[in-house]
């Protein structure tokens, strides 16, 4: 048979970082957080493994999925609907007295049986706080060149405040000591200023080795991958740093989702993050979006299905946002099907979906903090 | 099981008067209304009515249609018994044929509707703007106890003898048919959508294939016959947005038409009766600082550095800056270079209009010329294309072409 395929599998951890941005998971999970105008934040990692030849991809649930299975559904949209691989959503087992995993060891030994089964040489993990047009194909080259036992994505960059600030053990985020390629040391939440090896969190890994790894480990009542399995074994096991310096956005916290979406509006981060591969999403068959005798539009990213009357400027629009006479609207974040009645100013608000901001009313946040108004509320 | 109705959509037509447009696809395939193609009305209607099984006659350049539908998936019409087919002609242990009229190409695949074993048959056109509820024309055929219905529409009457006419009493029974008369004796338009009980439409088909004088035509044969024969013949009036989009200006017309849906009547915004069509999968629309769009459409993968009136800009449209773009429907990946001014135009897809180049003209007077760009063609800087122009070869720089 002729394989046009990558000879991996991908296992995505939808849950990741939850709590970094726990206004915006209040109904959802990191994976199904709507990102730059018409796309959720898991269309990105399934998009660029797709793109690259995986086709064969699971999602192991933890917890708040509901939004994603909807988002998801048979995962056609992702070209996933498949009689071999496609898409595999793993939910928790509901048994008594098995809790929710923590971390990557657990989410994994909960899907060892399928792992085994499986044909696949490598195993691709990723979470879903990156959004990135990943080029797979070139990680999975370069996993195998190394003869590297695991591969680890880092990028080059500061660790934001926010991260650094979070007591939260749930979340553990890593920087790693590169020596010429080898990972020496991996440390868990670093107060290091400056520029670090961040890691993504992206590995490229053997099946088989992963396999015994999470099985040992998960005997040993091991949770994470990183902290349990891969630092401790530095010296034996050989793991590869892989610098990835393409244009990615990562959600640290609220200011960061906010100026992430807002740095699509120069052309130059929009076009860096969607040239090459299309970015798949859920269709929603919309109608264009119409601007109507005296709208004004400026610096604006619009999805479709939007009706603009009134003025906006800086501003990110998701499907189906309704902007009514009158309206001034800058510097904000609208997601689907936000409704801005007659007359209402916001700036610097950061919309969830289905809110309505009645007529007249006026909004205000700063540069340094949106206000954030939640799902179906109504201001 | 047997299906109640199943349609057959006609796909076939060249659309000769699209001329630069349907050098490459079929009518029913021209782009419309910023990011649909005019056959997602008549499939949208169908899976909004409720019929499931949809077979689409093709045979003039059925290459861009046959991707577009594909598995019909976008309509929700990939079924595991019925969906959306497209029957092309092919050939038979007898030989084979061309679709030679409207008639016989339904008669040519009698063996596809035997298939779901039909009640009801509703024949469809491919080249009309129109959201019809078929189930309620369905009702009404019903109703009368129909043996044939067709949907007319009320026309001025002065209009009147540039259309097939239905003459019909009180109760909507059809008393004569009058095509394109001089002395028209009714304003009710056929709109060219039929329901046919399915035994009648066969055993009709059958006869017209039998005889060497017919056209096998709808309009010009099987329905006189119907008449002559004396058959439970109805009419249903339909009253919501139609348009025959079959030449240049009722295209353009009828895409003007959709900025102002409340006053024109066609509403795509319509939550409960949409139009399905295949996504572009691009990113949202970006509309720049130097950026102006009025009352315009826009829709996923638009870039606006210019300025854009009232104009339909299809998905991936490049408007760069100081361009001005008025009255215009732009068709996808389409290129409007700087400073060049296309106003009260149809642009097809991928054309590229060089910088400063002129297309088109506002009207003045009785010059009310729509320009055409036909899709792939390349107008080189500066030149200039007039009202009246039809281009389907490329334009070098600083050319003029009226």
């Amino acid at each position: 048979m002729v394989n046009s395929n990558a000879d991996a599998l991908g296992i995505i951890f939808p849950n990741s970082y939850d709590s970094l941005v726990p206004e915006l998971v209040s109904e959802r999970l990191m994976a199904s957080i709507p990102f730059a105008g018409r796309y959720r934040m898991v269309d990105f990692i399934l998009s660029s493994m797709v793109n690259c030849g995986i086709d064969n991809i699971s999602i192991i649930v933890r917890e708040n999925y509901h939004s994603l299975m909807d988002h998801l559904g048979s995962g056609r949209e992702w070209d996933l609907a498949r009689k071999n691989g496609g898409l595999n959503i793993f939910p928790p087992f509901a048994e008594k007295g098995i809790k929710v995993y923590t971390g990557r060891v657990e989410a994994l030994a909960s899907v060892l049986p399928f792992l085994r089964e499986q044909k696949e040489k490598y195993v691709v993990m990723a979470d879903t706080n990156i959004a990135a047009n990943f080029d797979f194909k070139a990680l999975i080259e370069a996993h195998v060149k190394s003869s590297a036992d695991v591969t680890a994505v880092y990028a080059e960059e500061k660790i934001p405040e926010s991260a650094r600030k979070t007591d939260v053990v749930k979340d553990l985020y890593y920087t790693l000591n590169i020596d010429n390629g080898r990972v020496k040391k991996i440390y868990m939440n670093s107060q290091k200023e400056g520029i670090q090896n961040y890691s993504m969190n992206v590995y490229v890994i053997d099946r088989e080795l992963l396999i015994d790894q999470i099985h040992t480990a998960f005997v040993r009542g091991y949770a994470y991958f990183e902290r349990d399995i891969l630092a401790p074994q530095l010296e034996k096991l050989n793991v590869r740093a892989y610098k990835y310096d393409r244009y990615f956005a990562r959600i640290n916290d609220m200011k960061s989702y906010f100026d992430e979406n807002m740095k699509l509006l120069d052309d130059k981060n929009l076009d860096a993050l969607f040239e090459g591969n299309p970015i798949y999403t859920k269709i929603r068959d919309d109608n264009p979006t119409r601007y109507i005798n005296g709208a004004k539009g400026k610096n604006v990213l619009v999805a479709d299905g939007c009706v603009i009357e009134g003025e906006v400027e800086n501003c990110i629009l998701f499907r189906g946002v309704k902007i009514a006479k009158g309206a001034k609207v800058k510097n904000c974040v609208l997601m689907q099907d936000t409704v801005v009645e007659e007359g209402a100013r916001l700036e610097y608000v950061i919309t969830d979906k289905n809110v309505t901001i009645t007529v007249g009313k006026e909004l205000y946040g700063t540069d340094s903090f949106q206000v954030y108004v939640a799902k179906y509320q109504t201001v | 099981m047997a299906k109640e109705m199943i349609a057959m959509l006609l796909a076939g037509g060249q659309g000769s008067r699209l001329y630069a447009l349907t050098q490459k696809l079929a009518k029913p395939a021209v782009p419309f209304g910023g990011k649909y193609r005019i056959i997602d009305f008549p499939l949208s209607n169908c899976v909004n009515s409720g019929i499931d099984t949809v077979g689409i006659l093709t045979q003039y350049q059925p290459m861009v249609l046959n991707e577009y539908i594909g598995n019909g998936q976008p309509w929700d019409l990939d079924r595991l018994y019925g969906g959306v087919h497209v029957l092309p002609p092919y050939q038979q242990a007898s030989g084979s044929d061309w679709y030679k009229g409207t008639a016989n190409a339904i008669y040519q695949n009698i063996p596809f509707i035997e298939r779901y074993d039909p009640e009801y048959v509703i024949i469809l056109s491919g080249d009309q703007i129109c959201k019809q509820d078929y189930s309620d024309f369905l009702r009404f055929h019903k109703e009368k106890n129909a043996e044939f219905s067709v949907a007319v529409m009320e026309v001025p009457w002065e209009e009147a003898s540039r259309f097939g006419l239905m003459v019909a009493d009180g109760n909507d029974k059809i008393t004569e048919f009058q095509e394109k008369p001089k002395n028209p004796k009714s304003n009710l338009a056929s709109m060219g959508i039929y329901i046919f009980n399915w035994d009648i439409l066969r055993k009709y088909l059958i006869e017209d294939e039998a005889d060497p004088n017919s056209e096998n035509d709808f309009g010009n044969n099987i329905i006189p016959n119907l008449l002559k024969d004396g058959r439970n013949m109805y009419a249903y009036h339909f009253d919501g947005y139609w348009k025959d989009v079959g030449t240049i200006s009722s295209l353009w017309e009828a895409n003007m038409e959709v900025l102002d849906p409340e006053h024109s009547g066609i509403n795509l915004f319509d939550e409960n009766w949409k139009i399905y069509s295949r996504n572009s999968g691009m990113t949202g629309h970006k509309i720049s600082h130097t950026g102006v769009v009025e009352n315009s459409m826009i829709t996923d993968g638009c870039r606006i550095d210019g300025h854009v009136k009232h104009s339909i800009l299809f998905a991936g449209v490049k408007v760069e800056e100081g361009a001005d773009v008025e009255d215009a429907v732009i068709m996808g990946g389409s290129v409007i270079k700087a400073g060049a001014v296309v106003k009260h135009c149809i642009v097809a897809e991928n054309v590229v209009i060089g910088k400063n180049a002129v297309v088109g003209a506002m009207p003045s007077g009785a010059e009310k010329g729509v320009a055409t760009i036909g899709s792939g063609i390349q107008i080189g800087d500066g030149a200039k294309i007039g009202p009246n122009a039809m281009i389907n070869k490329n334009v070098e720089g600083g050319e003029e072409q009226w």
